[in-house]
């Protein structure tokens, strides 16, 4: 019923994968549909989904990708909450505070009653642990000393590799660094020379480098190259402790696979080193189109924020099929009639035809498509090629086509003549009237405002069996309004004729009566 | 797949002027403390304990059959206090779910018998699965699934997860669950 169940209507996406709509985005450059597997997800923003920051993308490297005040269970991986007690603290400093009744002058400060803050009571103050909420575990549990602040100043779990690992990440960075170094340098080298000798007043600042090396003075002093003591294997390993043999195992003390891999730092076997781990950051998406890089959905930076400045949603431009339902039950080899409900999500008029077999493909769109194809190695010059670097994003911008996979298994009889799905028009959603067409085809039940309801006869196939689901399978065409271009020399919005394949699980066929 | 008719007889529901569709099949304890603001169907069984603490609700909000709406409590060192509750519009309730979270975004699907332990925060465009088990004080941000084994997945322009656009979905499926919610013909005399 509801979009959290499984659709009975999917489209094929153009990469061949089916899809509901609502998982499906419309790519108004192509103009084809696209799914969440054929297009480039990017990292949009990083945020914490438990204190909902946002969490700039250099911080959030520097931070390891965790958010800084919060954390997980180790036990269950829920958030841990902090927990305020109040301990009781030997208050040393009662005389410190009796030059400051002393400065009070009376008039300055108003008089403070001497009796609001007694000091015979032993004064208290607020000590903060982390606990679960889920499976109760808290930070007491493994003998974590309290803190005085509730966020943030929990110390990290230092691991044994920890020194190590640090050279290590310094090292390869170091590596990173230097082979960047060398490329830019490689690549100043190819540039072709625009003039023979080298101009003075050149603002780029590599005179003084092409100078020395005209002198024949090394470019610069060669840095020194980053080392790092090798690991080295050793084949003497230690033997098991004496207790493991002696004492019984208490497998409530043995951690699970998931504690471990959710502490993988130091991946404790015993409980009792179980550790709270920072909360992982998560990431807001934009997705590309892969062939015309252009952006189809774009998320409002901010955590809290709903909306979206770019969204290219595929219910924004697709007419949207819904099945209300069958006319009969459904019994194999008996025809049948299925009632749908199609919507014009545009504010044009499209007109709609449905097909058994393949339209034609729109010429103007498929000269468009080589056109870009053609273009494509120019964008990029051949001397970055020639060092490997692209300057667009390190994704294949090719298309992966599969073949739609046909898995219907009835035979619909095609609608006798196309229609018009009118308009969009939000100031007419109210109106309850329900417009009586005189040469309205014979297939409409009804049409009100963009939406129309048909009756499309379809029989399903005689071999099908038991309880097998009924499938119908149809090219939708549709004319599009585009109103961006990719010419530039046109201005006016340009109409396609474009097609989706719709498949639509009618339901489970019924047992024949016999 | 459109949303069949839902048929309910005249003397099973009250209709307010503002189009609140309420059972009288209900519990509504403390109904002064309960503001439901306008095309809000409550359905049978339901209970909303307003005498705990303000619940209020945004139009086109759905509580579905048994669900139990209860104000969450926070304990303090000198006893507990209840927290009222706002629920935002578009806010789906599904069957015997127990609801005790501080705050409802709106556009927040919720899922049959699925327990929102008190004092969490459902943000805007979240969903939560059918079955799931919040514990207490979770976050759920917006475009976020919690899923019924207890993990949180998704995020904005992930398609898997939560639609992208659920806004729009919610939208849809309140209003239409509300056009679809009608009362029964009266029987030909
Ligand atoms: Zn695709
Ligand atoms: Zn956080
Ligand atoms: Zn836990
Ligand atoms: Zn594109």
């Amino acid at each position: 019923m509801s979009f959290m169940q499984p659709s009975p209507v999917k489209y094929a996406c153009s990469c061949g994968i089916l899809n509901p709509i609502n998982t499906l985005f419309f790519c108004r450059h192509c103009p084809k549909l696209r799914c969440g597997f054929c297009v480039t997800h990017e990292i949009e923003s990083h945020f914490c989904s438990n204190c909902l920051e946002n969490i700039p993308s250099t911080e959030a490297r520097h931070k390891k990708n965790c958010c800084a005040n919060c954390f997980d269970c180790p036990c269950c991986q829920h958030t841990l909450s902090a927990r305020a007690s109040t301990v009781p603290v030997v208050r040393k400093s009662e005389e410190a505070k009796e030059p400051k009744d002393g400065d009070s002058k009376g008039e300055a400060t108003p008089p403070v009653p001497a009796s609001s803050k007694p000091s015979a009571v032993p004064t208290t103050k607020k000590m903060y642990y982390l606990s679960c909420l889920s499976c109760r575990w808290t930070t007491r549990d493994v003998g974590i000393p309290d803190q005085g602040v509730a966020t943030g100043t929990w110390p990290d779990n230092e691991c044994l590799y920890q020194a190590r690992f640090n050279a290590l990440v310094e090292y390869f960075q170091a590596v990173v660094l230097q082979e960047k170094q060398e490329k830019l340098e490689f690549m100043r080298r190819k540039a072709p020379k625009q003039h023979k000798f080298p101009s003075l007043t050149d603002r780029t600042g590599l005179t003084v480098s092409l100078i020395r090396r005209q002198i024949g003075w090394n470019d610069k002093a060669p840095k020194a190259k980053a080392v790092i003591t090798p690991a080295e294997a050793t084949a003497e390993v230690e033997g098991l402790p004496e207790n493991i043999f002696t004492e019984p195992l208490n497998l409530r003390n043995v951690t699970t696979i998931t504690q471990r891999h959710s502490q993988p730092a130091d991946q404790p076997t015993a409980v009792g080193s179980l550790y709270p781990q920072r909360r992982s950051l998560w990431i807001k998406r934009s997705l590309r189109c892969r062939q015309c890089e252009h952006n189809l959905i774009k998320p409002e930076y901010h955590p809290t924020s709903i909306k979206y400045r770019i969204q290219h949603f595929a219910s924004y431009h697709v007419p949207e099929v819904v099945m209300v339902r069958c006319e009969q039950p459904l019994v194999a080899g008996k025809s049948n009639a299925i009632l749908l409900k199609l919507t014009n999500p545009t504010i044009y008029d499209m007109t709609i035809r449905l097909l058994t077999a393949s339209p034609p493909e729109d010429p103007q769109l498929s000269t468009e498509a080589t056109r870009v194809a053609k273009e494509e190695p120019i964008s990029s010059s051949p001397l970055l090629k020639a060092v490997g670097i692209t300057l667009s994003r390190q994704n294949s911008t090719r298309e992966v086509k599969r073949d739609v996979i046909d898995i219907s298994n009835a035979e619909i009889v095609p609608l006798e003549s196309e229609f018009v799905l009118n308009q969009r028009d939000d100031s007419k959603e109210f109106d309850e009237d329900v417009q009586l067409s005189t040469e309205e085809p014979k297939f409409i039940v009804w049409r009100k405002g963009n939406k129309v309801l048909l009756r499309l006869q379809f029989t399903p196939a005689e071999e099908l069996s038991g309880l097998a689901d009924v499938v119908l399978g149809f090219y939708m065409q549709y004319t599009y309004v585009n109103t961006v271009n990719n010419a530039q020399e046109k201005r006016e919005p340009t109409t396609h004729v474009l097609h989706s394949r719709v498949f639509i699980t009618a339901g489970a066929t019924e047992q024949k009566a016999n | 797949m459109e949303i069949p008719d839902t048929y309910y007889s005249k003397d099973e529901y009250v209709e307010t002027a503002s189009g609140n569709k309420v059972s009288r099949h209900t519990v509504l304890c403390g109904s002064q403390n309960i503001i439901l603001n306008g095309k809000v169907i409550v359905q049978s069984g339901a209970i909303i304990r307003g005498d705990l603490a303000n619940v209020r609700t945004g139009r086109y909000c759905v509580i579905g059959k048994n669900s139990v709406i209860r104000p969450p409590y926070k304990q303090f060192s000198k006893g507990i206090a209840f927290f009222p509750m706002h629920v935002g519009e578009h806010v789906f309730v599904g069957e015997g779910a127990v609801v005790s979270a501080a705050t409802i975004g709106s556009y927040v699907y919720i899922g049959k018998n699925a327990i929102i332990g008190r004092r969490c925060v459902l943000k805007d465009c979240c969903a939560i699965e059918d079955g799931a088990v919040l514990p207490p004080e979770t976050t759920v941000s917006s475009y976020m699934r919690y899923t019924a084994r207890g993990t949180i997945e998704g995020g904005q322009g992930n398609p898997y997860f939560v639609p992208a656009a659920m806004q729009d979905e919610m939208i849809n499926y309140t209003k239409s669950f509300y056009e679809h919610f009608v009362r029964a013909p009266a029987p030909a005399s």
